[in-house]
């Protein structure tokens, strides 16, 4: 299993840090995510969530699928989700998949705190006295099966590296450069989908 | 590395996620240092393998069994990335199936609800020029990603927008 470790930190009874660190990815995530899913078990209503991110070095889809998934209970009983610190691949695989689009990144943790701790300035007009709610329950998502290996893996992977002469040189399969967009699962006329996203 | 030439590395690995970070490492530094795409694209390529594996581990491959990674580098001209399967994983998938559901997320209304699914989409279809779907004869699937190292959209910064997918 590839190295991670998560923590979270109760700041105040309104914020909670996770710390993330190491490679969250397929070995790890299933397991290792569910800590942050306990610690939003009761979660009062307004829990904010700050996912630290100093020392992530890696994360893959299911990971961002979790946070996601994080966010939507979090959101849900009215709290607010931020990350901070993320290094510049995070950052850029969180671009790719719109999380950052959900989650505002800090460039520190303090900067991200500060920002969630700001009291909501309370409405001029009297609000009627809230109803008292039920207790809210984090529910944690049906976990993924994991395929185990039913036999012991190879020790090494094999590597086999070899440099060939180019032979002719290889034309590239033309790029879209006209300015007409091509349509959704339009074929072409060399048989190739040509879509745009 | 000499003008004019193709770089092919091939690996095999046991069907087991454990070995992914080993070639992660090794998809970071090898594009790192052979070849001439900038950092930013070491580590998108980095996660572009990890997908295409997990996905091939999970559905492709049974346990016990293997995948196999290639990679060929054309000096100053692309990049392709190939991930066979055996198709002996219990839910294993025939390319028209893949390239189906591929086309469906790639749909801007298509809304990623679940924990999973992102990755075919949204990191490797954003991050390659060209994806490629083919079963192979001998069983299983086999997908291909390439990447051109001069493309002009390299420079605006802006994610890919248009690709091809091709099909055999």
């Amino acid at each position: 299993m590839t190295e991670v470790n998560i923590s979270v930190e109760d700041v105040n009874p309104t914020l909670k840090v996770a710390h993330i660190s190491g490679q969250l990815d397929e070995s790890n995530v299933d397991e290792k995510i569910q800590g942050i899913y306990k610690a939003l078990e009761n979660a009062p209503k307004g829990l904010n969530m700050i996912f630290d991110m100093q020392n992530l070095d890696y994360m893959n889809s299911k990971s961002i699928g979790y946070l996601t998934d994080l966010y939507g209970k979090i959101t849900e009983l009215g709290g607010k989700v931020s990350i901070c610190s993320a290094k510049p691949n995070i950052l850029d695989i969180l671009q790719v998949v719109g999380l950052t689009q959900l989650m505002q990144n800090y460039e520190s943790l303090d900067a991200a705190t500060t920002a969630l701790a700001v009291p909501v300035v309370p409405a001029v007009t009297p609000t009627p006295t809230p109803v008292a709610q039920p207790a809210q329950v984090v529910t944690q998502p049906a976990p993924t099966p994991v395929a185990q290996p039913v036999v012991a893996p190879a020790a090494t992977p094999t590597v086999e590296a070899t440099v060939t002469p180019a032979q002719a040189p290889v034309a590239p399969v033309a790029e879209p450069t006209a300015p007409a967009q091509p349509q959704p699962g339009q074929v072409t006329s060399d048989g190739a989908y040509k879509f745009e996203s | 590395m000499e003008e004019n030439t193709k770089t092919k590395i091939t690996i095999t690995l046991p069907t087991n996620a454990y070995f992914m970070s080993g070639i992660r490492d090794f998809t970071l530094n090898m594009i790192k240092n052979t070849t001439n795409f900038e950092e930013k694209w070491a580590f998108r390529f980095q996660s572009v393998v990890d997908e295409l594996c997990n996905n091939a581990i999970e559905y492709g491959s049974s346990p016990g069994s293997e995948i196999r990674i290639t990679f060929i580098y054309a000096k100053d001209d692309y990049l392709e990335i190939e991930v066979q399967d055996t198709g002996t994983g219990k839910n294993r998938i025939k390319a028209e199936e893949l390239k189906k559901l591929y086309e469906e997320r790639r749909e801007p209304a298509y809304q990623f609800t679940g924990i999973r699914g992102r990755g075919l989409v949204k990191i490797i279809g954003e991050w390659s020029d060209e994806i490629k779907f083919e079963d192979r004869p001998e069983g299983g699937l086999s997908v291909t990603v390439k990447k051109y190292l001069k493309d002009p959209r390299f420079k605006s910064g802006l994610p890919q927008k248009t690709e091809q997918i091709i099909l055999n």
